[in-house]
């Protein structure tokens, strides 16, 4: 589904990502941690091009994302991406926010875009949230919309960029809950985030970066008893022990 | 005294009224004109081109750093010795549309981009191409920050237009001129002049207000 193989990505001199081989397989939950700084969220951005990479080939579904002629705005209806910061539309009601792309990338007609809209807030729970603007939300509530912002799309992919992390700890789970239920319906999925809790409940895989590297990656229940590297086992005494 | 010059200034109101026509004609064009004009310009030069952005850029620093008297006088005098012939109106047309323009495209740029990058990354994520992001997210979301400006632009730009009157057209300011020699009553003609143009900046001036506080009002409730 996703593939790296070899992947560099410079930010002018600095090199953020060094040569990343990452294979995805569909219905995949993958879940990326790793220090701040370390590329994990360059990685997922790299996916629908949101940051362009220097070497290497990405595949997504059978579209070569390294070649500047392909169609991304075809492939990015394709991924939905959950930010960190929500970036929901603050001057569009959470129903117009998910059903702009819908009607303007995928032309579906006003009517049904809006029962389709109206479906998926439900199953975040915002079914009675529709009119309301984001600034009437709660980050939670947000986020979860923002995540309905994707799915509206029926995507092959989801990528979640430390979709909880702006989240006060009381909004958290309903978060995850809704990222719970995606993973169960098989959806494939990347999320970089540091709630452990959520990557050994329900991720396929872990995988750690650090340094614009791909330090380690192995089923979670391997990940978190039998880390190899020094510097996963430094890690994850680090953020498992608060 | 006092009274016979008040009598000739009344005498003369038709006269003013043709110039405040006048006024209203060249201002109106070219905020129109410059407007459209300016809002392409401020598009560009707020996007990622790599041609076009410096070119604008640099057009409107010389615009902007020059004064607009001599941009009228390059228009009117110096066009025609490249064949370029005009008419005083079109060419104070011109000169206003072009420096209303590349006022507004400032003001429009800064508003592109004072919406943060997250919602064009947003936007950008959802499959929008870079059209449907400028329309449906981004202008949305700049226009509470350019209007204010914006209608404050156009007062300076209709006051700007008097200069106008030096090559000739028959504005309030050179009506004014025109009436001073006969009416030797400088603070009383230039006195009705300046309430004229009042009386068309005024109304603007509290839009702009008005405006300001809406728009700072709805950006702070709106806060994510």
């Amino acid at each position: 589904m996703i593939e790296f193989r070899d992947v560099h990505k410079w930010f002018g001199e600095l090199h953020v990502l060094k040569g990343i081989n990452l294979k995805v397989d569909p219905a995949e939950v993958l879940v990326v941690c790793g220090p701040s700084g370390s590329g994990k969220s360059t990685l997922i951005r790299c996916i629908n091009r949101l940051e362009p990479i220097q070497k290497g080939a990405l595949i997504v579904d059978t579209m070569k994302v390294h070649e500047s002629k392909t169609n991304m705005t075809r492939l990015r209806a394709e991924i939905g991406f959950v930010f960190q910061q929500f970036n929901l539309y603050p001057h569009m009601t959470a129903l117009q926010n998910v059903t702009l792309a819908p009607m303007k990338v995928r032309k579906t007609s006003k009517k049904v875009a809006e029962e389709q809209g109206r479906y998926v807030l439900e199953k975040v729970g915002l079914g009675d949230k529709l009119n309301q603007y984001p600034a009437q939300l709660s980050g939670g509530q947000q986020q979860r919309v923002a995540i309905a912002r994707g799915l509206c799309m029926r995507p092959k992919i989801m990528l979640f960029d430390e979709p909880t992390s702006a989240l006060d700890p009381e909004m958290i789970n309903e978060v995850l809950e809704v990222m719970r239920n995606l993973a169960r319906e098989g959806m494939t999925m990347i999320v970089v985030t540091h709630e452990m809790g959520f990557a050994r409940e329900v991720s396929h895989r872990v995988a750690f970066m650090d340094y614009g590297e791909l330090i380690e990656i192995a089923p979670p229940e391997e990940f978190f008893s039998r880390p190899k590297s020094e510097r996963t086992k430094l890690f994850l005494s680090k953020i498992l022990t608060h | 005294m006092w009274s016979f010059y008040i009598e000739q200034l009344i005498h003369s109101l038709p006269f003013f009224l043709k110039g405040l026509w006048m006024t209203i004609a060249v201002s109106g064009l070219s905020l129109l004109a410059g407007t459209v004009i300016g809002f392409i310009w401020g598009i560009l030069r707020a996007s990622r081109s790599r041609f076009v952005k410096p070119l604008i850029g640099a057009w409107v620093d010389v615009v902007r750093g020059t004064p607009f008297l001599v941009q009228v006088f390059i228009i009117f005098f110096l066009l025609p010795e490249f064949g370029i012939q005009l008419e005083a109106f079109p060419a104070a047309v011109i000169a206003l549309s072009n420096l209303a323009a590349c006022f507004i495209c400032e003001i429009v740029a800064a508003g592109i981009q004072a919406v943060p990058a997250g919602q064009r990354e947003a936007a950008t994520s959802t499959g929008l191409n870079g059209v449907q992001q400028l329309r449906y997210v981004i202008l949305p979301q700049s226009m509470r920050i350019i209007l204010p400006p914006l209608v404050g632009q156009f007062v300076l730009l209709i006051k700007d237009s008097s200069v106008v009157s030096a090559i000739g057209v028959m504005d309030v300011t050179r009506v004014g001129w025109l009436t001073v020699q006969r009416v030797p009553q400088g603070l009383l003609v230039f006195g009705l002049v300046a309430v004229l143009y009042f009386v068309i900046c005024y109304p603007l001036i509290r839009i702009s207000n008005s405006l300001e506080k809406r728009m700072s009002a709805g950006v702070t409730q709106n806060k994510m």
